[in-house]
């Protein structure tokens, strides 16, 4: 639900009922309004329903601004915009830059959440400017009212980079710029903020148009301003944009010059991470099989067809049917992975510990009141056996349809 | 070759007691991985309780310029590794502790006119005047970056863990304890006030879904929901389950 | 006297001499080792106690073997010593029969020895001690027949000439191997009780702290059998391979790489230059990693290429198991320490997982780095008052790390809220307490333990208390035994002991409960460290419960696997302690195994598929208690609360 509705406007009804060429006025009543346009009225119920923590028994509203404060621009509520209109700025008061990392010219969740920040930075008649190195077709939607290609030279090329759009910011006299504080886009942003030998408000937790903050001090200290030129934008911290398409108009035909660097860096190549291989510290979703799970064959083509990193628990690896390393929880490896999907494992204790940090769990157990379905956002009742290989098949069909 | 380890004042994140800041000490182990480097560790600040330790840790010898608190560290780093010159100076991806943006090796880097690369999970020699720098990114990919020397490398979570402590070579480092420069912090005056946690806002519509599933996923619980099935047949699960790691963003394909 | 009994004489002086040669050697190998004061005049006044009292108390576990030694060791010191005083008595042919009468006692316990070995048990020794059967019973037959003739005025002559040579050939051989055979442990053995490095071991006190180590010494820990002092290195040399140590170690059983008896051969193997553990042909280590096994009084012991295993030394759970059973009195545990902490302190090569528990015991006083407010958390709602509010109470509660686990928590509930019915004047120390240092001491980390227990000692020099009272026999030992050490005196109580009193004076009322049997698993650091076996026992008793006992119970115990950091260091093996130890449990055929320590109940609980349950002692008393105290809903108290 939006927490804009519409707030009527008779003299315009009327007027979209009117029936032109005719000098005097004459109106159809009967002729179907068009509904968009009109200024916007406040939804205080929708507005408090928005404000609602989800997953706390007790009612508990943030009023941090973030979650309330949708862009203005919601033309009309989301739901029925079937066909959105584009949003045009054409005099932009200022600009709030965006440098998304956007790889392989694809914006990430974090790029998204970052336009959406910039959205509201940008509410008082700015415009979103986004400082792209490659042209990309999402950005529009995204929240995008102006693009700027600032060409990487060819290759791995961070100082150069940064140079180019520390004189974009400098030189189009930019309002904020947002960087996604990322692993690359973190790095450009302090780059550019030594180019330009200014602070860098770096990965702020919340963003509104009067006040950014952060945590300092080891995580002890939040630190609150108003938002400064230089920005980082933690991950999820923001929401994404989610009104009508915008622009997304070149903001000159020519694209950035790069600038001279010296080039220290001599070769750079990516070494692309192979799921079933990495670290499972460092992954980002595993796929673990308990005690419950009899066919290790079958749940490591589950693993391989998720694309997910093999773990296991404790009972699985001392039986030596999985190795050493893919043990997971306290004598094992402690998780950092956004999902974990437990196949058949009672969620001991021991095993929980290294689950804490994993923000969503699955599960799949025959014991209903088994640790692990408790802790899971998606619990499933049922025989791990039976359900691994519809899963291989479900996966499977996917891949023959899309090919 | 001589390397250069920068280590802030850090204090631990539970106890808020003075402790070396983990990634510093997984910098050190780097460091010994190329080979046998002259290595330093190199401090600006008040105290070196919390650094000191590192000394227990790989690390034989601590240059300390002493600084009042209120002081920024940057000039008088700057003053000392100009002059010292070494091949390689390593630091952290973010101090912990103190201001915490990492931007200090960055702000070093450019003042010294020197290349910077970040996190870094390896370093390996490649030939006269250069190494490989194996930067950690998202999800476990790497990037192999081979870079001219001098350069300033900070370094990931993600490398290899610090030796572990030795309290017999703790007491036994040396700490070279110098004058620092006064230089005062710039930046406008921060609000601060005790650390509070938000909850995070996460937007579970895969990429490319409609506005609206966007906004509605958006505003929908973070943590999951807790939906329940049982005893669903196995197609119904598996359907159950690809769907919501759809929806969680973590199923890419 | 006989020409054969003269003969026999002249042989045994010569033995002597030769013996007392071999016995040199060894003893200038010893004095490698740090000096060491030792109250000889004392040790020798104490030495026959010591060994007929104490040593006895020990191998009279084991009646066959104790009647054995005391035949075969008897006869052979008697008959020889008598022996020797011939230049005096040698006229008498009484005397000749005395002499005869106790080499025959040693005879039998040679054929005794000889019985022992055949079948050789696994724990038995093989190599040299092939031999020993033999050569004592030739000894022995030889020293009776020349004896025998003697007695008889020389009828028997014609038996006295085979038999002198058969007691020169097993005397000289007994003699040979004094140095490296197992003779080596009956000088080295009497001198050990002589000159114990713990001598308060034979006087009843509790002599199960680790010792202190002085952090300003130029080398920490013991690197080289030279960092020992000269009667550790003593010590090692008094082991008779008897395997009751490798019987008893819980390492061992799970398949680790540790066998005390082993780890104690290949210390005496490094005293000398050059050694080697090549003579051994006892059990290995199981699962042995590959070292390169030589030493010498400089080497270093521990390491790939040295003596012993990295992996060996971090398997032991510091269970006191194999002290309690070794005859020689031989302080396993203490040398395992003393090498850890030149491990940790001086190398920093801990196992992988005990790196980051050390480091946040250093920076946040708690093993995982949990705020230290956060362990009353699982309080949950009954009352705790802390001692910062008053000042004072009848009884400091000390938490231990254990308040963290929700399992644990919910022990340390049912003991808060017995503690509130028996009206009990007690509080906590809060966010005051810190980690009791336990696991880092036992990890070698003794910079780190010194400086937990003067942080706590100084705080709780600023309360008024009576006693402290604990569920964590961990902390419990470490409170009451190591504290003292460094200033801090302290009347500890386990729970299990308190509730016990609470019990018998009346403030605590428990019903009759009606679970299936329960059987009680000793903890080591109450049991073995503490000698407190009987007050949880009757605890049980008192609760109406059928009471089962598990083959290794009270001191002998078996340990869990939860001590001495194992978990950390979880060494790989083919089984784990916990998974032993509950199919001891589950083999007595009880449904309940009463633990009293949270490392336990975590062990316990830790294992898989159909066992008996683990439930805490406060546990057990609680639900007593409620069902006494309302018989109408007897049934429902019946049912254990599930485990969180
Ligand atoms: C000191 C210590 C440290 C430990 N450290 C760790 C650790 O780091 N990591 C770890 O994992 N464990 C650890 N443990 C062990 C831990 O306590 C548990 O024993 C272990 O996690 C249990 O593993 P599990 O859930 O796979 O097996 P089980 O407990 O046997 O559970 C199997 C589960 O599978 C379900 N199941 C059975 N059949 C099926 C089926 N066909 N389909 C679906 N579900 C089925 C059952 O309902 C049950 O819930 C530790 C223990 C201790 C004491
Ligand atoms: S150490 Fe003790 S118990 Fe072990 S074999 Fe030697 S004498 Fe026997
Ligand atoms: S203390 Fe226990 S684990 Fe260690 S060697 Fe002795 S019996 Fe084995």
């Amino acid at each position: 639900m939006s927490t804009m509705r519409l707030r009527r406007d008779p003299r315009t009804e009327r007027a979209a009922h009117r029936i032109d060429g005719t000098a005097r006025p004459r109106f159809d009543l009967a002729a179907a309004a068009e509904t968009t346009g009109g200024r916007l009225r406040r939804n205080p119920r929708a507005e408090v329903e928005r404000m609602l923590v989800a997953g706390t028994s007790r009612r508990r509203l943030d009023r941090s601004q973030r979650s309330v404060s949708t862009p203005l621009h919601i033309a009309a509520p989301a739901e029925t915009a079937a066909a959105p209109r584009l949003i045009v700025i054409e005099e932009p008061a200022f600009l709030v830059a965006v440098v998304p990392d956007a790889p392989g010219g694809r914006l990430t969740p974090h790029d998204r959440q970052m336009i959406g920040a910039a959205r509201l930075l940008a509410e008082k008649g700015g415009a979103v400017l986004a400082l792209l190195a490659e042209p990309c077709e999402e950005i529009g939607p995204a929240g995008a009212d102006r693009v700027l290609l600032v060409e990487a030279s060819t290759g791995y090329d961070p100082e150069g980079r940064s140079a180019s759009i520390a004189m974009a910011v400098d030189g189009l006299g930019v309002r904020h710029a947002l960087f996604p504080e990322s692993v690359d886009g973190g790095d450009i942003a302090r780059r550019v903020a030594a180019d330009l030998g200014e602070a860098l408000f770096a990965g702020a937790e919340s963003i509104a148009a009067n006040a950014v903050t952060r945590a300092s001090r080891g995580r002890r200290v939040e630190q609150r301003r108003a938002p400064p030129r230089l920005i980082s934008l933690a991950a999820d911290a923001a929401l994404p944009y989610a009104g009508a398409p915008r622009e997304a108009r070149a903001l000159q035909d020519d694209p950035m010059p790069t600038v001279p660097t010296r080039r220290a860096i001599l070769a750079a190549e990516i070494i692309p991470a192979d799921p079933a291989r990495v670290p499972l510290g460092e992954a980002g979703f595993v796929v673990s099989a308990g005690n419950g799970v009899t066919d290790f064959d079958g749940f490591r083509a589950v693993a391989a067809a998720l694309g997910a990193t093999p773990g296991a628990s404790r009972v699985v690896c001392d039986a030596g049917l999985m190795p050493r390393a893919a043990q997971v929880g306290a004598s094992g490896t402690v998780l950092e992975a956004t999902c974990y999907f437990a196949l058949g494992i009672a969620g001991a204790p021991q095993h929980l510990q290294g689950i804490a940090r994993c923000e969503h769990v699955v599960a799949v157990n025959t014991d209903l009141h088994a640790a692990m379905i408790e802790r899971a956002g998606l619990a499933i009742v049922a025989d791990a056996q039976k359900v691994m290989p519809a899963l291989l098949a479900a996966l499977e069909c996917e891949t023959e349809t899309t090919a | 070759m001589k390397v250069t380890v920068l280590l802030s004042a850090g204090l631990h994140p539970v106890s808020g007691r003075p402790c070396p800041a983990a990634v510093e000490l997984q910098a050190i182990r780097l460091a010994h991985t190329l080979g046998t480097p002259e290595l330093t560790g190199l401090h600006a600040g008040p105290a070196a309780d919390a650094v000191r330790d590192a000394l227990g840790q790989g690390l034989p010898r601590l240059l300390w310029l002493e600084t009042a608190v209120e002081d920024d560290p940057l000039a008088g780093l700057v003053a000392a590794l100009a002059t010292d010159r070494p091949d390689l100076i390593l630091a952290g991806r973010q101090a912990q502790g103190a201001d915490d943006s990492g931007l200090l090796p960055y702000a070093l880097a450019k003042a010294l006119g020197l290349p910077i690369i970040a996190d870094a999970v390896a370093i390996e020699p490649a030939g006269e005047g250069a190494v490989h720098v194996v930067q950690a990114l998202p999800r476990g990919a790497r990037r192999r970056v081979t870079v001219r020397l001098p350069a300033v490398v900070t370094v990931h979570p993600a490398a290899p863990t610090a030796l572990p402590f030795a309290f017999a070579a703790a007491r036994r480092g040396t700490v070279e304890r110098r004058a620092g420069q006064a230089a005062l912090r710039s930046g406008a005056a921060i609000d601060e006030r005790p650390y509070r946690k938000r909850p995070k806002l996460i937007a579970k519509a895969a990429a490319g879904a409609s506005a609206a599933d966007r906004l509605k996923a958006a505003t929908e619980s973070a943590a999951g929901g807790g939906r329940l099935l049982v005893d669903p047949a196995p197609d119904e699960a598996a359907r159950e389950i690809i769907a919501h790691l759809r929806e969680l963003g973590v199923l890419r394909r | 006297m006989s020409a054969p009994a003269v003969s026999l004489v002249a042989m045994l002086y010569v033995l002597a001499v030769i013996a007392a040669v071999m016995m040199g050697r060894r003893v200038s190998l010893w004095r490698a080792g740090r000096p060491m004061q030792v109250d000889w005049l004392k040790g020798i006044q104490a030495l026959p106690k010591r060994y007929l009292v104490d040593v006895h108390h020990v191998v009279g576990r084991d009646p066959f073997t104790a009647r054995m030694h005391a035949l075969t060791a008897g006869g052979l010191l008697a008959g020889s010593g008598l022996l020797l005083l011939a230049p005096l008595a040698g006229g008498f042919r009484l005397y000749w029969a005395l002499i005869a009468l106790l080499f025959a006692a040693m005879l039998a316990g040679g054929a005794m020895v000889r019985k022992r070995r055949t079948p050789k048990p696994a724990r038995l020794s093989g190599g040299r001690f092939n031999m020993l059967p033999l050569l004592l019973i030739g000894y022995a037959a030889g020293c009776f027949l020349v004896a025998l003739d003697a007695a008889s005025g020389g009828w028997l002559w014609l038996l006295a000439w085979p038999g002198l040579w058969l007691a020169a050939a097993g005397g000289m051989g007994l003699v040979l191997q004094l140095d490296r055979g197992p003779m080596r442990h009956a000088f080295a053995g009497a001198l050990h009780l002589v000159a114990h490095p713990r001598p308060g071991r034979f006087e009843g006190r509790r002599e199960t702290a680790l010792a202190p180590l002085d952090l300003e010494a130029p080398r920490l820990g013991v690197e080289t059998p030279a960092d020992f002092t000269w009667n550790r290195l003593l010590g090692f040399d008094a082991c008779i391979q008897c395997g009751r140590c490798e019987v008893a170690c819980p390492a061992f059983a799970a398949g680790q790489p540790l066998n005390p008896k082993k780890l104690i051969q290949d210390l005496a193997a490094t005293i000398v230059p050059g050694g080697t553990n090549a003579a051994y042909a006892g059990s290995p280590y199981p699962h042995a990693r590959a070292v390169a096994g030589v030493g010498g009084p400089q080497q270093a012991i521990i390491g790939r290429e040295a003596m012993i295993h990295p992996d060996t030394l971090w398997s032991c759970t510091t269970c006191r198991a194999c002290v309690e059973e070794c005859p020689m009195m031989i302080e396993h545990v203490d040398a395992i320490i003393s090498l850890r902490r030149h491990e940790t302190l001086e190398c920093g090569a801990v196992p992988e997982k005990a790196a980051p528990a050390l480091a946040e015991l250093r920076y946040a006083d708690d093993a995982q780095g949990r705020p230290l407010v956060a362990r009353t958390d699982f309080a949950a709602g009954v009352p705790l008052p802390l001692i910062s509010a008053r000042g004072e109470a009848d009884i400091l509660l000390w938490l231990g790390e254990g308040a963290y686990d929700m399992r644990h928590g919910r022990s340390l509930r049912a003991l808060l809220k017995l503690l509130h019915l028996a009206k009990v004047d007690f509080a906590v120390l809060g966010p005051e307490e810190k980690d009791c240092g336990d696991l880092a001491r036992r990890l070698g980390d003794e910079a780190t333990f010194q400086r937990l227990a003067g942080d706590n000692i100084a705080t709780l020099a600023r309360y008024r208390f009576r006693r402290i009272l604990t569920a964590d026999p961990h902390a419990l030992h470490t409170l009451r035994n190591e504290y003292p050490a460094f200033g801090g005196h302290y009347d500890v109580v386990h729970h299990a002991a308190l509730l016990d009193e609470l019990v018998a004076a009346g403030h605590l009322a428990p019903g009759a409960l009606a679970l299936a049997d329960v059987t009680y698993h000793d903890p080591c650091y109450l049991g073995r460290y503490n000698g407190e076996v009987e007050a949880p026992r009757r605890l049980l008793d008192r609760l109406g419960l059928n009471r089962v006992e598990m083959e290794r119970h009270g001191k002998r115990s078996m340990c869990c696997g939860g001590g001495g950091g194992a978990p950390l260091s979880d060494i790989e093996g083919e089984t784990r302690i916990p998974d032993i130890r509950m199919g001891q449990a589950a083999a007595t055929g009880a449904g309940i195994v009463a633990v009293a320590c949270p490392q336990c109940t975590a062990m316990l609980e830790g294992v898989t598929g159909e066992r008996p349950e683990v439930r805490d002692i406060s546990e057990l008393v609680l639900m007593a208690v409620e069902a006494a105290a309302s018989p109408a809903d007897n049934r429902a108290a019946r049912q254990p609360e599930p485990v969180a």
